[in-house]
């Protein structure tokens, strides 16, 4: 079973997950992430879920068309929008405090 | 005589009572799965398919307010259900009507009642019945278990075909999308609610029986949309060749 890290206001807190898990709907359902997780929309709008990557990146599928819209040049930084991500391998995430701002259009 | 189940016995009668008749085995969903729809049909899909996931959270609202009031969590999940379908995000029902209008058909249409088949009006007629009539958990394990939680699944199957067969753009299919994640939340949240108050063997039994019944409504509005608008362009004998699994005696009794 994926073995998951969060990172969240200098704390970390570690759970294990089902093969092919979506964060979100964990901590939709109440389950760990929750309550630790921030989400929003659950549909690569709001970018509220967006995490940085810490390890565990290059197992993740391509970004998809929703996270390189609202992400932009954040991903090249290593984020990623939780909502999109189905988990298969280990992987260890990182939340900012506030939640990063849309990319101006010409960014996009 | 039925006896109380736990949460473990009740959640695996509820799985089976809903496994039984899925969506999934209808002759409308295995010809789309396959990628033997035209666009048209699908057009006739969305504009049928609008007023059925249109009212959901008029349903729901009807649930809450009937919710008993110490039932804060039901309650807070129906309200948070509701916002997600209408104002979370871009409205869901938006996101449908797009992907109606790249199928070749307008938003003027889809709205339109006139345009949605009498098998449809049923479902929908069930809904907004089982939404103001039954027990509120009741109620509950019918539209979100019954129905509701069964559209990831659905729309797991279907999505990809959308793109690689179908040929639309990720914009144009952004509603089958968000309704794998937002759905598979609303889907377990209702389990949850309903595992943890339907506390007698009367209800479970009633949620059961439910449960059985929103299936079986769904499965005949699916199965309806394949023979007022694709019968007579793809023979069921074709759909047999893609599917042998889907029971025969199942479609004959939805023929009838």
């Amino acid at each position: 079973m994926p073995r998951v890290t969060f990172h969240r206001d200098g704390r970390a807190y570690h759970g294990e997950v089902a093969e092919n898990t979506n964060l979100v709907v964990r901590a939709g359902i109440k389950q760990f992430p929750f309550p630790h997780l921030r989400y929003g929309c659950g549909m690569g709008k709001c970018g509220k879920c967006a995490c940085r990557v810490l390890k565990g990146a290059e197992l993740l599928s391509e970004p998809n068309w929703k996270e390189k819209k609202r992400l932009g040049p954040g991903l090249d930084e290593g984020y990623r929008l939780i909502c999109q991500l189905w988990i298969n391998h280990d992987v260890e995430l990182e939340q900012d405090k506030i939640p990063s701002e849309p990319p101006s259009p010409a960014a996009a | 005589m039925p006896e109380l189940m736990n949460h473990v016995e009740f959640r695996t009668a509820l799985e089976n009572a809903i496994k039984g008749k899925s969506a999934n085995k209808a002759p409308f969903s295995i010809a789309w799965a396959s990628g033997k729809l035209s666009r048209a049909h699908l057009g006739k899909w969305a504009e049928n398919h609008y007023h059925y996931v249109g009212p959901f959270a008029d349903y729901l609202a009807y649930i809450y307010a009937r919710m008993p009031a110490q039932y804060v969590e039901a309650k807070d999940f129906l309200l948070s259900n509701m916002y997600e379908e209408e104002i979370g995000g871009d409205r869901h029902t938006d996101l449908l009507i797009r992907f109606a209008e790249a199928c070749g058909t307008t938003r003027a249409r889809v709205i339109d009642p006139d345009n949605m088949t009498a098998t449809t009006r049923g479902l929908q007629s069930w809904c907004y019945s089982v939404a103001m009539r039954e027990d509120p958990i009741v109620a509950v394990a019918a539209l979100v278990v019954g129905l509701e939680s069964q559209v990831p699944s659905i729309y797991r199957k279907q999505t990809p075909t959308l793109r690689e067969k179908y040929k639309f753009s990720d914009e144009e299919v952004e509603f089958f999308d968000l309704h794998i994640v937002s759905d598979e939340i609303h889907g377990e949240r209702g389990y949850q609610i309903v595992l943890e108050h339907a506390n007698t063997v009367e209800l479970q039994q009633r949620c059961l029986k439910i449960c059985e019944i929103g299936a079986q409504m769904r499965l005949s509005y699916t199965t309806a949309l394949y023979w007022d608008y694709v019968a007579n362009d793809i023979p069921i004998s074709e759909i047999e060749n893609v599917e042998p699994k889907v029971q025969h005696a199942e479609r004959q009794l939805l023929q009838a």
